[in-house]
């Protein structure tokens, strides 16, 4: 079974491309379009990895990241932040909650398979 | 009208001229000033006290110094010669224009004006402001264009036509023109609103080239295009910001590959003079006509040719400028019709704050 990875996006066709993208390459995806509904989903089920648009409703990108970050059961969990923003200082205040990385919009599939990659290594790549 | 009426008349409508104006004598000391320079600097404002005295503003001061030690009129950028006043709660900006006075040969003094240009800077404010929202704005859709596009190419949603395929991969093409239109758009507005982010970090020059031509070489190749990197065996480490320095360098060799025909050459090559390391990128392009060469360096300037399609938004190198500047470096670009140009932008050897 495929690593599951949980979506965090409120744009409809950033939430069918990403899906179809990861889809097409075996991963199990999640998607919740806020941030209250991206903690509240944390907290019920454990995704391998965490995709999270900065710009959300009711409860924003940076508050999701330094619940998620601030709290041991939930803070090992890989945070890649995908977002518009290309902001340096938006990167830099990413990067200090505990972002494991940070990808600006527009990217291209290859872009987020290898990002994925380096944080979801294959069973038995280990 | 005999001539002390006359003098009075002047002197009233001297200082009744819209802007704050002040004239010094050769030591700073205010002789005269405008209504208006009254109004905004307050009641202060009296004769025999110092410019800086009245106006509390120390780069005004240092500009009216370098006046008056070499008796020639201000000379300096725009942004140099912009100063910020707060008068009753509000931010003005001024730019300031400073004037030796000569009287029977001798230096007297100077004469200082200083003109609102506030609505300008508001402008300004707002037009960078919506070119960081454009951008951004730019962003989602764009990645919903690109991933689409990518996956389609692969075969990822079902066979394609060769037909398709075209079609798609100009898609593709058009919408990486777009994003690095976006990029420079929002990297413009963000060095102009003053907050360009430079890194530190100790730069190997050699290492920096390459980084810089690698991703240009491919295309040189199937252009028909020699490149030629040159450089000396032994090059000193600099300080500086490693990305932003290979964007200029990239940019400067990708703009020289667009302006090459096939057969010709491209020579990168960096040399060590005095405290500076001189960069250039050398073409064998059609070069850039006397006329044009000075506004290559601002914004929104492309030199258009009849047989030549432009491509871009003539940012490039009105980026490369801001952020060479920011380096504590200069730019400029050499060119003969014809023949082809050479730009060449320099970066100090040390950091700045070891400089003296």
């Amino acid at each position: 079974m495929g690593k599951k990875i949980l979506l965090v996006e409120d744009e409809k066709n950033i939430i069918l491309g990403v899906r179809t993208c990861l889809d097409a390459v075996g991963y199990q995806v999640d998607v919740v379009e806020d941030g209250e509904d991206a903690l509240q989903y944390i907290n019920r089920e454990q995704p391998d990895l965490i995709l999270l648009d900065l710009l959300l409703p009711k409860v924003d990108g940076f508050e999701v990241l330094r619940i998620l970050k601030g709290n041991a059961s939930t803070s090992k969990i890989p945070v890649i932040v995908l977002t518009a923003k290309a902001g340096e200082e938006y990167r830099q205040r990413a990067q200090e909650l505990g972002a494991d990385a940070y990808m600006t919009k527009p990217f291209r599939p290859q872009e987020l398979w290898d990002k994925l990659k380096q944080f979801l290594p294959e069973e038995g790549d280990r | 009208m005999n001539s002390l009426p006359q003098r009075a008349y002047l002197e009233t409508i001297a200082k009744s001229l819209p802007d704050p104006l002040f004239v010094t004598d050769c030591s700073q000391k205010v002789i005269w000033f405008s209504d208006k320079a009254r109004e905004i600097f307050g009641p202060e404002t009296e004769k025999g006290r110092s410019l800086h005295e009245i106006t509390g503003l120390d780069k005004l001061q240092q500009l009216l110094e370098e006046v008056l030690s070499r008796g020639e009129p201000l000379e300096c950028s725009y942004e140099g010669a912009t100063i910020k006043v707060k008068h009753l709660e509000k931010k003005y900006f001024f730019k300031v224009a400073i004037n030796p006075i000569f009287y029977e040969g001798k230096l007297r003094g100077a004469l200082v004006q200083l003109t609102d240009v506030t609505r300008f800077y508001e402008m300004e404010k707002i037009k960078s402001d919506f070119v960081s929202i454009v951008s951004h704005e730019f962003r989602t859709p764009l990645t919903t264009i690109l991933m689409g596009t990518e996956m389609l190419r692969k075969g990822l949603l079902g066979e394609i036509t060769p037909r398709g395929k075209e079609i798609l991969e100009a898609i593709d093409q058009d919408c990486s023109r777009l994003t690095r239109l976006v990029d420079n758009l929002l990297e413009l507005s963000r060095i102009e609103s003053g907050t360009i982010y430079l890194e530190q970090e100790a730069i190997d020059v050699a290492g920096l080239v390459q980084e810089a031509v690698r991703p240009l070489s491919l295309q040189a190749e199937k252009k028909g295009v020699r490149l030629v990197v040159d450089l000396p065996d032994h090059l000193p480490t600099i300080y500086g910001d490693f990305n932003k320095v290979v964007w200029i360098l990239t940019n400067l060799v990708g703009n020289a590959l667009r302006y090459t025909e096939a057969g010709g050459s491209i020579t990168v090559k960096v040399r060590h003079r005095g405290n500076r390391l001189f960069f250039s990128v050398q073409d064998t392009g059609c070069g850039i006509p006397r006329q044009y060469q000075d506004k290559l360096f601002r914004k929104y300037v492309q030199v258009r040719s009849k047989d030549r399609a432009a491509g871009g938004a003539g940012l490039g190198l009105a980026i490369c400028k801001e952020i060479v500047v920011a380096h504590g470096g200069e730019i400029w670009v050499e060119s003969e019709e014809g023949k082809g140009s050479t730009f060449t932008f320099t970066m100090p050897l040390y950091r700045q704050e070891e400089e003296i």
